[in-house]
């Protein structure tokens, strides 16, 4: 009689926080904060809702060092998210091909990072002008 | 040889689009919003201070184009956080997957709906 032993590979339980798969668990918590800055978003709705004493206490919320110190956590978080998700987009888009020739992954990254930049600048100088004229 | 005539549909084509179409609204948008919204407006940094009163905010929340702006960058970023929660906390093996999914699509579900409902409350 045989008896059937098949291989098991083991794998450790915190298996995401050790290299090399730490990489894709920061990645992937970096798309998490993006949901936490449409929390601080959707509690400025609430406030807003509520009238204009509850936007003000939300207004000063805001403008403390604490709400700063997670701005800035969550704005390195979506400079992360920017990064990562050009350096992705090209493995899960289909091949693109321009006179012949396939775009590389890399160029295509390239141009991503470029338009995240010239999105996020242009929409920062239209708010500062409109501010300007208004 | 069987041929099925129905092939069973998989919902997560919806879940990936609206985790798309929220991971390149935030890669092209997210950070000028989180410099905007998380230290000009609340320091007055190079827009007037006005900009962050009540009256101008609603004035925002009661036009039509700002309530879409509004909605889409609410719901968007929730979903594409809520795909990513859910892919990560299954490869983590951190509950079983109804569960998971109740957590993550769940939640934005009910956020969604909550955004719309304020922004309808709130009027034009």
């Amino acid at each position: 009689m045989s008896e059937r032993k098949p291989f098991h590979r083991t794998q450790p339980r915190y298996w995401w926080a050790h290299k090399p798969y730490l990489a894709y668990t920061v990645r992937e918590l970096s798309g998490v904060a993006v949901a936490l800055y449409g929390a601080v978003l959707l509690a400025g709705l609430i406030c807003l809702w509520r009238g204009p004493e509850a936007f003000d206490r939300y207004r000063q919320v805001l403008a403390s060092p604490w709400s700063s110190l997670v701005h800035l956590l969550l704005l390195v978080a979506m400079i992360w998210h920017v990064v990562t998700w050009f350096q992705t987009m090209p493995k899960t888009m289909p091949k693109l091909i321009l006179h012949g020739r396939q775009v590389s992954q890399q160029r295509l990254t390239a141009i991503g990072w470029l338009s995240a930049f010239v999105c996020s600048a242009v929409f920062l100088a239209v708010v500062v002008v409109t501010g300007v004229l208004s | 040889m069987i041929i099925r005539t129905t092939p069973k549909r998989s919902m997560s084509p919806i879940f990936w689009l609206l985790f798309g179409a929220g991971g390149m609204l935030s890669a092209l948008f997210g950070p000028a919003l989180i410099i905007l919204t998380g230290f000009m407006m609340p320091h007055g940094w190079g827009v007037p201070s006005r900009f962050f009163d009540f009256a101008h905010v609603l004035a925002f929340a009661h036009n039509p184009i700002g309530k879409l702006v509004t909605f889409a960058v609410i719901s968007l970023f929730f979903w594409h956080g809520a795909e990513r929660l859910f892919l990560t906390l299954k490869d983590m093996r951190a509950g079983n997957i109804l569960m998971l999914r109740m957590a993550t699509y769940g939640v934005a579900a009910l956020l969604t709906l909550i955004t719309l409902f304020l922004l309808m409350e709130i009027g034009f």
